[in-house]
């Protein structure tokens, strides 16, 4: 048995959430990792959330069922604090069965746009945003600077995508594309940033289709006589 | 609310896994907890941090929170196992108001009822793995204890739980006297707290201290305390040392 207390368990991912002027923006990576094996490169990780494979949906399933009867007992949308309390619940409740860190995300008429993370053991809290995965030992820096409160939707996006791809450049876990979920009053925005849309960073080149295109446009004009 | 997950692992006396309801490990944990009984009641100390291993991962969690009318509760360590333990003393409160025959839940009360929990869970090997600190007033009566997460339960007229009891209980026994003011107090526990942030790892720069009195509880806002670092052994350690500037 691993004893060893100062290693944190981390996911083979980089999820986030941010709360901004109106709403939420969450934000994950795409890689689905067996070993060093990318088993999918496109995967899905934002489903109410997911962050890796089958402990995140074995809860996101369970908690989609209990939070449909509520709506219906209810009459109206679930808030998002009863989301993640049922989270919680199961999380909690598991501890010793799952290995799975979640951050959970929406808006309700309430209390508008708000953030919830759920690490390992269960612990709620609620948070301006969160950060999780592997990929998020990368960022811990980045948004300690880089994050303010009452950002617009578009300063709300760019800040997820840009810190995503950051964790995408170092950590070998995670990669693909950015997806991000917008949720706020007027309902649920999907995105999609392909690696080819995204900014470069330190010791990253500009894509090319091949060697032969560089080589081609290098040729010096010949000389006009 | 109770929901887990079903699954069948079979004998638990054959096969290892099937006893998997034991928590083997913290996850999320806070650091020292520090309290003292003083004129008034008691004043509690504890940062805002929880620790995810050795990452400094959340910096506002409240540690300190109030039971009934009566009673502060301080926790170190587990995170969720805290909550939890809140939902547990949430329950009881509202049972004891449902009475209403005009008691009211005291700290001793809620302090025996925490022992009790936490040593049964010791038995069943599925400890909730906190130090709990119960601090309170009734009737004029200020109450001081603390509960460890195998069951261990005393009081005192200061505890401390995690490094506070080697940093800080020293200081305690040293300066800790009957009678201390509220100014006092806490620059007592300030002393203590600095220390701790110093030499704990897991402390962090933002804590909050709570006082209980006959008339109630409450808990500070969230404050910075500021650090010496002018020694002048500090600022060139190694002058004149072999193989330096």
């Amino acid at each position: 048995m691993d004893l060893n207390l100062d290693a944190p368990h981390s996911m083979g991912t980089t999820i986030i959430g941010v709360t901004y002027n109106g709403g939420v923006v969450l934000g994950a990576d795409s890689r689905t990792s067996t070993g060093m094996y990318v088993a999918n490169r496109a995967s899905d990780k934002i489903t109410q959330l997911t962050d890796n494979a089958a402990d995140s949906q074995v809860v996101s399933d369970y908690v989609r069922y209990f939070l449909h009867q509520h709506t219906i007992q209810l009459g109206q949308p679930a808030t998002v604090k009863v989301s993640a309390n049922l989270i919680r619940m199961l999380a909690y409740n598991n501890k010793n069965m799952l290995q799975t860190g979640l951050i959970v995300g929406g808006w309700d008429k309430y209390e508008g746009g708000k953030i919830y993370g759920i690490p390992l053991g269960g612990t709620v809290v609620e948070q301006p945003f969160a950060i999780g995965g592997s990929g998020s030992s990368y960022l811990y820096g980045f948004f300690d600077q880089a994050w303010k409160e009452n950002m617009t939707k578009e300063e709300a996006e760019q800040l997820v995508v840009k810190a995503v791809s950051l964790a995408i450049a170092r950590d070998g876990a995670s990669g693909g594309v950015v997806r991000t979920v917008i949720i706020n009053s007027e309902g649920v925005t999907r995105n999609f940033y392909p690696g080819d849309k995204l900014q470069l960073w330190h010791e990253e080149l500009e894509p090319q289709n091949s060697l032969l295109d560089i080589l081609n446009a290098a040729g010096p004009e010949p000389m006009a006589i | 609310m109770t929901f887990t997950i079903p699954i069948d692992n079979g004998d638990a006396v054959k096969n290892a896994e099937a006893d998997s309801q034991r928590t083997l490990y913290p996850y999320v944990t806070g650091t020292s907890i520090v309290a003292i009984k003083y004129k008034d009641g008691v004043l509690m100390a504890s940062d805002m941090g929880g620790s995810y291993g050795s990452t400094l991962r959340y910096k506002n969690i409240e540690r300190m929170k109030a039971i009934g009318k009566h009673s502060l509760l301080g926790a170190s360590g587990e995170i969720s196992d805290f909550q939890e333990i809140l939902r547990y003393l949430d329950e009881l409160v509202l049972n004891d108001n449902m009475w209403d025959d005009g008691n009211s839940l005291g700290p001793k009360e809620v302090h025996n009822y925490l022992t009790r929990v936490m040593y049964n869970r010791r038995n069943k090997f599925n400890p909730l793995w906190n130090t709990l600190v119960l601090g309170g007033v009734k009737n004029g009566e200020t109450y001081l204890g603390m509960v460890s997460m195998i069951g261990v339960s005393f009081e005192d007229n200061h505890v401390a739980t995690g490094f506070g009891n080697h940093l800080a209980r020293p200081i305690l026994r040293d300066e800790w006297h009957a009678d201390l003011s509220f100014e006092d107090g806490v620059k007592l526990l300030e002393k203590c707290m600095r220390v701790l942030l110093y030499r704990d790892r897991s402390a962090i720069n933002k804590l909050q201290i709570a006082k209980i009195t006959e008339e109630g509880v409450t808990v500070s806002q969230p404050y910075s305390l500021k650090t010496f670092w002018e020694f002048k052994a500090f600022h060139n350690p190694t002058a004149g040392a072999e193989g330096s500037w």
